[in-house]
C-alpha cells in the first residue's frame, strides 16, 4: 500500500503538481479569487461596510455619465503617450553610450538603473514633491541661475503633469538594460561590413541598429505602456490629482471612488474597464507590429 | 528516488506553511500571549484590583478567571497630531502598567478612514476605535459598534458626572454606541502676535464683512495672506455659515437649501480673496496635507507671501497648533465669521471612543474607555488635547495642571460659545464624503479663477442634489 502511494506521488505529473502547489495556492488565493470577486462587485452596489447588492450594468452606465471618468482617462492616456516614447528614447540613448565596455561600465549601469528600482517608491515620490515645491530645490537652482519668478510646478495645471512625466522618464533603467542586452546581440560583423562599404555612424544606426532593435522596442513599448496606464503611487503621493484634477490618474480616480467615497462596486467596474482599455491599446500595438517590427527577415 | 522524496517532503512543508500563513492571526496572538504571560499573569492577580474602578469588580464576578487573567492584546486605533499620538501612547502605557495582563497595540494613521473601512470590511476592526460624530451612524447601522448601554448600567463605564446632552450625541436607536472624549467647538485660530504688532484687533462673533475687512487690512499692513481652505474644519464652515442664515446643509434626500443663491456667500469669500489678492496662492494646497497643524501656512512658511494669519480649526487643536508654531508666535482663537453667531455655533463632541463588534475583549475595552473618561491621572496626561473632558469632576481636577493655552480653550468654550450657541445638526448622510469631495473640487476651481462664485454655487447645488438623490 505505502509503496503504491509512494510510486503515485513520485509520478512525474503528480510531483510536478505538488511542486507548483505553493505557487498555485498563492495564485488562487491572492489573484484568481480576488479577481473573480472584483468581477462580481463590478455589477454590484457595494459600499464596503454593507454587503454587495447586484445591480446589473448600472455601474457601467454611471461610468459613461461620469465626467471624472473621461477626465482621468484623458490624463492617463496623455501621460502614457508622452512619457513612454520619451522614456524609451532616453533609455536607448543611454544604452548606446554604454555599448562600449569600459572598466567603469558596470558601475555606471548600476547607477543608472537605480532610479528604476527605487523610482516607484513612496520615498522618491515624497522627494519629488519636495523638489518641485515652491520653495524646493528646483526653484532654488533656478534662482541661483538668475531666474526671478517663482514657479509653482505642482500648483499650476500646465506644469503639474510634467513633473510626473519627468519622474517616469527618470526611471528609464529597466528599458535601458533590455536595450543594452539587445544591442550586444547585434553581430559586430554587420558594422564591420558596412564600414568597409563606407557607411557612416548615423547610417549604421538607422540602417542596422534601429531595425534590429525593433522587436526590443516593441517589447519595451508594450510593457511600459501597460505600466503607464496603471501608474498610481507617484500621482497619489505627489499631487493626488490636484490641481483641479489636471493630474487625476485613472487609478487614483478608482481609489477615490472605492476608498474615499465607499463605492467599491463602481471602483471594481472602473478596474475592469481599465483592463479592457489596456487590452485594446495592446491589441492596437500588436496590429501595427507587422508594419514596423523586423522579424528576422524571412 | 531518494532525492525525489526529499524534495517532495520539502514542497509539502512549504505548502503547509503557506496554508498555515493564511490562518495565522490566532496562532500569533497566542504566541504573544505566551511570551507576556511570564511577567504578566503572576504579578497581576493582586495588584490592580484596588486601583481599578468598577470594571474589575464586574470582572471579578466572572468567577476565578480574575485570579489568573489570560494575557490579552487590546488594539486601539486613533488619528491625530504628533502631540496626541505621544499623549495617547503614554496613557496606554500607564494603563498597561496597572493591568500587566494587557498588552496594547496602539495604531494611529493619517489615512484613518480608509484604513478603518477596510478593516471593518474584513471584520478585523481594532478593539477600541476613535470615531467622529458625522460618520458614526454608518458604523452603527452596519452593526460594527457595540452598544455600551449595559456597561453604563452596570457601572463599568461611569457617567455620573457627565452631562446628559453630551452622552446623547452617541445615542442611536436604543443604544449608546460611543463615549465622547471631550467637547470642542469650531474656532478660527489667528496669529495674535502678528495682529498685535499691526495694531489690528479681533473681536468674537465677527460677520463675514468684518472678516473680509480684516483679511484686507492684514494683507495691506503685514503682507500676510489668508488661507481659507487648509484647516481641518474647512468642511464645517459651509454648514456653519448656512446655520447663521437659518438654513441647514443637509435636508431630506437633498440639500437643505432652497436654491444655489444660498450657497453663493460661501464661494464669494474665496472669489473675493483671490480677486483682491489676500487669499494665499492655491498651489500650497497641492504641496501640503490638509489639516496637519504642523504644515499649516499659519505656522509653516518662509515669508508673509506664503503664510496665513488665520486657520479654520477645532478648539482642541489649539494646543497642537501652538506647539507647532515658531518661538514667540502666540496663537489665539475666536469664532468663525457668520451673520448670526448664536444660530451658527454649536458645542461639538470632539471625537469618541467606541468598542467594535469585532473585539474579543469588549469588557476590557469598555474598562479602558472608562479609564479615559474618569481617571484624573489619565487626563492629567491628555490635558484636554482631545477636547474638554466630559466629566465635570475630571475637568475641574485637571484645570490647575493645564497650560495657559488649554485654559484659553476652556475659557473660549465656557465664555464665548456655551452661552451663545444652538443644538448640533443631525449627523451627515453617508454620501457626505463624496459631496465634500465635490465641494473641494469647486472651491479649488474658484481659487484658480476657473469659476465664479455664482457658477460654483450652481454646480454644487446641482451635483450635490444629484448625489443625495441616488
Amino acid at each position: 500500500m505505502m509503496k503504491k502511494i509512494k510510486s503515485w506521488l513520485c509520478k512525474e505529473s503528480v510531483s510536478g503538481v505538488i511542486f507548483s502547489l505553493p505557487f498555485l495556492i498563492g495564485l488562487l488565493l491572492f489573484l484568481i479569487v480576488p479577481l473573480g470577486m472584483s468581477l462580481y462587485y463590478a455589477f454590484c452596489e457595494y459600499s464596503i461596510l454593507s454587503p454587495a447588492e447586484f445591480i446589473g450594468l448600472k455601474n457601467f452606465d454611471t461610468m459613461f455619465h461620469d465626467e471624472m471618468f473621461f477626465k482621468s482617462l484623458g490624463v492617463t492616456v496623455f501621460y502614457t503617450v508622452v512619457s513612454v516614447p520619451l522614456k524609451l528614447t532616453f533609455a536607448l540613448c543611454v544604452a548606446l553610450l554604454f555599448q562600449k565596455t569600459t572598466r567603469a561600465a558596470g558601475i555606471y549601469r548600476a547607477v543608472y538603473y537605480l532610479p528604476s528600482i527605487i523610482g516607484g517608491s513612496v520615498a522618491v515620490a515624497v522627494l519629488w514633491k519636495r523638489m518641485f515645491a515652491v520653495e524646493g530645490t528646483i526653484n532654488q537652482i533656478l534662482h541661483s541661475f538668475g531666474v526671478q519668478n517663482t514657479i509653482a510646478w505642482l500648483g499650476d495645471t500646465r506644469t503639474a503633469i510634467w513633473t510626473l512625466i519627468l519622474l517616469s522618464v527618470w526611471q528609464f533603467g529597466s528599458s535601458m538594460l533590455i536595450f543594452l542586452s539587445a544591442l550586444k546581440q547585434i553581430p559586430a560583423s554587420y558594422y564591420e561590413a558596412s564600414t568597409v562599404d563606407g557607411a557612416g555612424k548615423a547610417n549604421q544606426f538607422f540602417r542596422i541598429t534601429l531595425p534590429l532593435l525593433t522587436p526590443t522596442i516593441f517589447f519595451n513599448l508594450v510593457m511600459q505602456m501597460i505600466s503607464g496606464l496603471l501608474a498610481y503611487t507617484q500621482c497619489y503621493i505627489i499631487t493626488n490629482g490636484k490641481p483641479m484634477n489636471s493630474t487625476l490618474f485613472y487609478m487614483v480616480h478608482m481609489y477615490n471612488q472605492t476608498f474615499i467615497y465607499y463605492k467599491a462596486g463602481y471602483g471594481a467596474a472602473l478596474a475592469w474597464m481599465l483592463i479592457l482599455i489596456t487590452g485594446v491599446f495592446t491589441a492596437v500595438l500588436f496590429l501595427t507590429k507587422k508594419k514596423w517590427v523586423y522579424d528576422g527577415g524571412d | 528516488m531518494k532525492k525525489k522524496s526529499v524534495a517532495l517532503m520539502l514542497s509539502l512543508m512549504m505548502t503547509a506553511g503557506l496554508l498555515a500563513g493564511c490562518g495565522n492571526d490566532a496562532g500569533k496572538d497566542t504566541g504573544n500571549a505566551g511570551a507576556d504571560a511570564g511577567g504578566g499573569a503572576a504579578t497581576d492577580a493582586g495588584a490592580p484590583a484596588d486601583t481599578q474602578e468598577p470594571a474589575d469588580a464586574a470582572d471579578a464576578g466572572d468567577a476565578d478567571a480574575d485570579a489568573e487573567k489570560e494575557p490579552i492584546t487590546l488594539s486601539v486605533f486613533w488619528w491625530g497630531s504628533q502631540l496626541r499620538n505621544e499623549r495617547t501612547q503614554k496613557i496606554l502605557d500607564m494603563y498597561a502598567e496597572d493591568h500587566p495582563y494587557i498588552t496594547f497595540d496602539g495604531q494611529f494613521s493619517d489615512d484613518y478612514w480608509t484604513r478603518l473601512t477596510t478593516l471593518a470590511a474584513g471584520h478585523t476592526m481594532p478593539d477600541v476605535v476613535q470615531m467622529v460624530y458625522i460618520y458614526m451612524p454608518q458604523y452603527v447601522e452596519k452593526g460594527m459598534l457595540v452598544d455600551l448601554t449595559p456597561y453604563i448600567e452596570d457601572g463599568t463605564i461611569d457617567v455620573s458626572n457627565v452631562q446628559e446632552s453630551i452622552l446623547e450625541t452617541a445615542h442611536f436607536g436604543d443604544g449608546i454606541y460611543a463615549i465622547c472624549n471631550g467637547v470642542n467647538v469650531s474656532a478660527l485660530f489667528y496669529n495674535k502676535t502678528l495682529l498685535d504688532e499691526a495694531g489690528i484687533e479681533i473681536h468674537d462673533y465677527m460677520t463675514i464683512e468684518e472678516f473680509k475687512d480684516i483679511c484686507r487690512e492684514v494683507h495691506e499692513k503685514t503682507g500676510y495672506k489668508t488661507s481659507l481652505s487648509y484647516g481641518a474644519l474647512t468642511n464645517d464652515f459651509l454648514p456653519y455659515l448656512l446655520r447663521g442664515e437659518g438654513k441647514h446643509l443637509w435636508g431630506d434626500g437633498a440639500l437643505g437649501v432652497d436654491s444655489a443663491e444660498d450657497l453663493v456667500p460661501f464661494f464669494q469669500l474665496y472669489e473675493d480673496g483671490i480677486k483682491e489678492g489676500w487669499h494665499i496662492d492655491p498651489s500650497i494646497y497641492v504641496e501640503r496635507n490638509r489639516g496637519q497643524v504642523e504644515e499649516d501656512p499659519m505656522v509653516y512658511g518662509s515669508s508673509p507671501e506664503n503664510m496665513s494669519w488665520c486657520g479654520f480649526y477645532a478648539s482642541n487643536q489649539l494646543v497642537a497648533m501652538q506647539s507647532a508654531a515658531p518661538e514667540g508666535m502666540d496663537i489665539a482663537l475666536t469664532t468663525f465669521p457668520t451673520s448670526d453667531a448664536k444660530a451658527s455655533l454649536w458645542l461639538n463632541p470632539s471625537q469618541f471612543f467606541c468598542v467594535s463588534t469585532d473585539s474579543e475583549h469588549p469588557d476590557e475595552a469598555a474598562a479602558l474607555i472608562n479609564y479615559i473618561t474618569n481617571s484624573v491621572e489619565c487626563n492629567n496626561v491628555l490635558l484636554g488635547e482631545r477636547g474638554v473632558p466630559i466629566s465635570s469632576v475630571v475637568a475641574e481636577a485637571i484645570a490647575e495642571n493645564q497650560s495657559p493655552d488649554d485654559q484659553e480653550v476652556i475659557a473660549y468654550i465656557n465664555n464665548v460659545v456655551a452661552p451663545n450657541c444652538s443644538p448640533i445638526d443631525p449627523p451627515n448622510p453617508p454620501s457626505s464624503s463624496e459631496i465634500f469631495g465635490v465641494l473641494d473640487g469647486l472651491t479649488e476651481k474658484v481659487i484658480y479663477g476657473e469659476l465664479t462664485a455664482q457658477e460654483a454655487a450652481e454646480q454644487f447645488f446641482e451635483q450635490a442634489n444629484a448625489i443625495l438623490a441616488e
